[in-house]
């Protein structure tokens, strides 16, 4: 359903969380609809709320940036930006690890509720995985907290993931704790270029089989070059970063792979054209689950699937997580019918297929979500109606487009 | 209140009579979790063996409003699994098998009665294991593991319970089954898997879980250091964080726990007043290099000893003094009290200082363990229930270090949870809108309230309440808890 745009959203801004509080209990009582922003780098994504009167920013709300260093814990306001946040946290040497595609200028808040990540996913893992205390506003106004700023907590419900992956439907996000990691002394990548699927898949699994533990572990391909490459970074002391490197290098070539060594400005260069690989404004978003083993056989289902249905791809993910991102290029019904051929794909090896974004057309006809199924679904819904009783937060626009 | 002839006829017709008990002998069994002094009979203890049997239980429970509590195999240490006066207790330990392994795709699929140790015997062969390590792991179940999102000396590296399970199937209050998450990563919708886990089996019976395992390191390097004082411990601590290395685990011991686990289990740990294990893992070359420094940390911070684990055999050797802590101080002590506050990092050498003047104001004894990485206490108040009022003297004194952990911006409970014991102090750390938020989500998975009730929460929210005038919940009437 589209949200109804005959008089344009108006623009909230709150200066802090007070007036966040304020600005969200008028909004409920006046039984309006709205959506929280952040810096917008995910304004597109999930379905559209079924109604809409007011954009809510959480961009002003910069304050405070709480670093321990000692404890390895930061707690920042929604509005920070993960560049900010990690230039402060720098100066002792220490840094949230995480690098989602829109990078630096992701807000806090809203990394939270997308529970976005990247390539560091496989070895630091998502927001999900490092979020350790949560602060926030139910749609009636009420502030309330969970979790805490120390890393072992197991007291009360655990709030912080239920509102991770949100999108902003629970509740508002005014600030988050998460635990920390020192910055690597020294980073090496390796990437790899195989000729055909079966030698990708070779040569993934005999990473996998390696004992090394690289903090990326990368596929991407796209329509123009279908076979896919790989990308496999170290990040720990100079020494471990280069023996681990070299013994990926030796796996490789016995496998017919071509593999090279990048380090300093370079592998910056590959990591910054990885990431351009799939950023893009237009097109349809897809995220891709499978189990891990399975991603050697979805980039060649992609890459033969695609061309079928006459549409463009580009897809970069982690491997041994079976987590991939795929851009989609094509008229509307072509790419519709690609995601929904995906999906069923996906569905029957066990994994799952969201549409993040996609171009008005392509929204209405293809669901953005997989069925959650009955009994789970029940709850959700039940769990939106205890927070969100008058439908005041993203209506609709949750994951799974229950909330 | 005694369980009614209709629901008793009704449960018996679904289960077969060797998976119902209800002769008080065998209902003592029953009566507590590891939490001894937290004792309640509970009217029907049921074993089913599959699924199927619990949605059955549950569907009679709930249709006969019957209270109902799940439990693995009782080695809870916050009375979690204590059943409700007369109500149901579903022990899952019966349903204790592995029902899927997948080296290729690094998971494993259990039923909640199969030990955290199990999983990781079962995948050992292929050089994988699981990585949440309580010190029970021997005989807690991973049901009750992910109900209390369980850690262990490794966490600070690996994380928990939570970080580690993929997906679940669990019957809901009204006896459906849910099935959420699997073998693949991000499942569709809000995260009720991750607000299951940690959840104190308040939310749902969880009859299935798949876990994700991991490759064993390549290298592991142990050292345990001796040192004059607890203080100068903690500083050698902080000096290896502040290295920018982040240990597999770290953990301390104080020179009451080390003679006890010493009398009981020989490690041969130093006769210093404190000890320092620290464990590096992963690829060779880098724990060798950084190892390398951790020790050089040890020395300069005043290590009195310094062992190096020279093979599997002694690095064994040193866990087990680690974790035979608790059970060993049986041997110095006819009764004690384990608590489990968590107090950040930095704030630990006040924390400790205030528990030492008040172990010497109190005249018991305070053994101290603790997970010094991530703060985790674990104070052992030592006493001699024979001895009137030294058990309730005992819970003050672990109240009052409750308190040091909140004021010091730390947690009630790092591990064990809160269960029964710790509810009234839930207000110290959380507001009324913080539990009432938290309570709502109690009431979208179970409306009628029949889940581990009086558990948690220290005043039970009635689902669908308004704010109004003081009403008595159905679990206050009958006697169940208190408002705080």
């Amino acid at each position: 359903m589209a949200a109804d745009t005959a008089t344009s959203p108006r623009l909230l801004e709150p200066v802090d969380a007070a007036q966040a509080a304020d600005m969200l209990r008028d909004a409920n009582q006046a039984r309006q609809a709205l959506v929280i922003r952040g810096h917008g780098t995910k304004a597109n994504w999930g379905a559209p709320p079924s109604r809409l009167d007011a954009v809510l920013s959480v961009a002003a709300l910069r304050e405070p940036v709480d670093h321990c260093a000692g404890d390895l814990t930061v707690t920042a306001a929604a509005g920070v930006s993960l560049a900010d946040l990690n230039a402060h946290l720098a100066r002792e040497g220490q840094w949230l690890p995480l690098d989602p595609l829109a990078g630096g200028s992701s807000s806090v808040g809203g990394l939270l509720a997308t529970n976005d990540s990247g390539p560091r996913r496989v070895r630091y893992g998502a927001p999900r995985d490092l979020v350790i205390g949560v602060e926030y506003i139910l749609a009636d106004g009420r502030r309330a907290k969970a979790g805490g700023r120390v890393v072992k907590n197991v007291a009360g419900y655990d709030l912080c993931r239920l509102l991770c992956g949100s999108f902003g439907s629970l509740a508002l996000i005014t600030s988050a704790t998460f635990k920390l990691s020192p910055l690597p002394a020294a980073s090496r990548t390796v990437s790899i270029v195989v000729d055909s699927h079966d030698a990708f898949a070779a040569v993934s699994r005999a990473i996998a089989g390696a004992p090394v533990v690289p903090s990326a572990f990368e596929i991407h391909a796209e329509s123009s070059a279908p076979v896919p490459r790989i990308l496999v970074r170290f990040e720990t002391t100079a020494a471990a970063a280069d023996a681990q490197a070299g013994q990926v290098i030796a796996l490789a070539g016995p496998l017919g792979a071509k593999a090279e060594l990048l380090q300093g400005s370079a592998e910056d260069t590959a990591w910054a054209r990885h990431d351009g690989v799939t950023a893009a404004d237009s097109g349809m978003w897809l995220r891709l689950n499978v189990p891990s083993a399975s991603v050697a056989t979805a980039a060649d289902w992609i890459a033969r699937r695609g061309p079928d249905h006459g549409v463009g791809f580009r897809l970069a993910g982690r491997i041994p997580l079976g987590a991939l991102m795929v851009r989609v290029d094509g008229e509307a019904a072509a790419i519709a019918r690609f995601a929904a051929a995906t999906r069923e794909w996906t569905a029957a090896k066990a994994g799952y297929l969201a549409v993040l974004a996609a171009p008005p057309s392509v929204i209405a006809s293809v669901a953005a979500w997989n069925d959650v199924g009955a009994a789970p679904g029940r709850v959700m819904r039940a769990v939106k109606a205890q927070f969100d009783p008058h439908g005041t937060l993203c209506p609709g626009g949750g994951p799974a487009g229950l909330t | 209140m005694s369980l009614s002839a209709s629901f008793l006829t009704d449960v018996a017709g679904v289960l077969p009579a060797d998976c119902l008990l209800s002769e008080p002998a065998d209902l003592l069994t029953y009566e507590s979790d590891a939490l001894v002094h937290l004792r309640a009979t509970p009217g029907l203890v049921v074993l089913p063996r599959n699924t199927a049997e619990v949605q059955a239980v549950v569907r009679r429970c709930h249709a006969h409003g019957v209270p109902f509590v799940a439990r693995g195999h009782g080695t809870g240490l916050s009375g979690g699994a204590l059943p409700v006066p007369n109500g149901v207790l579903i022990s899952l330990s019966r349903m204790t098998a592995i029902r899927h392994v997948d080296i290729e795709n690094q998971y494993v699929v259990a039923e909640p009665g199969v030990t955290n140790l199990e999983i990781t015997r079962r995948v050992a062969p292929f050089g994988y294991y699981y990585a949440p390590d309580p010190s029970s792991q021997v005989v807690c179940s991973i049901g009750g593991n992910v109900a209390e999102n369980s850690g262990g000396a490794h966490c600070l590296k690996y994380g928990f319970t939570v970080h580690h399970v993929l997906g679940v199937e669990a019957v809901l209050a009204d006896g459906d089954v849910a099935r959420i998450g699997g073998p693949s990563v991000d499942p569709p919708g809000l995260d009720l898997l991750g607000v299951l886990v940690g959840s104190e089996g308040t939310l749902a019976v969880v009859t299935e879980v798949t876990v994700r395992i991991l490759r064993r390191p390549e290298a592991v390097l142990t050292l345990l250091a001796g040192f004059s004082s607890i203080d100068a411990a903690g500083a050698a601590v902080s000096a290896i964080i502040g290295c920018g290395i982040v240990p597999a685990a770290v953990e301390m011991m104080d020179r009451l726990t080390i003679d006890a686990a010493e009398a009981s289990v020989h490690p041969n740990f130093p006769p210093s007043n404190a000890v320092l294990i620290v464990e590096l893992d992963g690829p060779d070359v880098e724990v060798r290099e950084l190892f390398a420094t951790v020790e050089g940390v040890c020395r300069s911070a005043g290590a009195e000893t310094v062992e190096i684990a020279r093979d599997a055999g002694a690095r064994d050797r040193i866990w087990k003094g680690r974790k035979a802590a608790f059970a060993a101080m049986g041997r110095v002590s006819p009764n004690y009290y384990v608590q489990d506050g968590v107090v950040p990092r930095t704030r630990l050498p006040e924390v400790l200082r205030r528990i030492r003047e008040l172990e010497a104001r109190s005249g018991l004894r305070i053994g101290n363990v603790f997970h010094a990485g991530d703060g985790n206490l674990h104070p052992l108040i030592c006493y001699d229930e024979s001895i009137p009022g030294q058990a309730e003297h005992a819970e003050r004194v672990a109240s009052e270090i409750l308190e040091y952990c909140i004021d010091a911006g730390g947690s009630l409970t790092g591990e064990h949870g809160i269960g029964m014991d710790k509810r009234k102090y839930m207000t110290a750390m959380f507001s009324a809108d913080d539990l009432d938020t938290m309570q709502r989500v109690r009431c979208a998975f179970d409306p009628s309230g029949l889940c581990n009730p009086g558990k948690v929460f220290p005043t039970p929210r009635l689902c669908g309440e308004v704010p109004g005038p003081y009403r008595a919940h159905p679990v206050e009437r009958a006697g169940l808890a208190e408002r705080f």
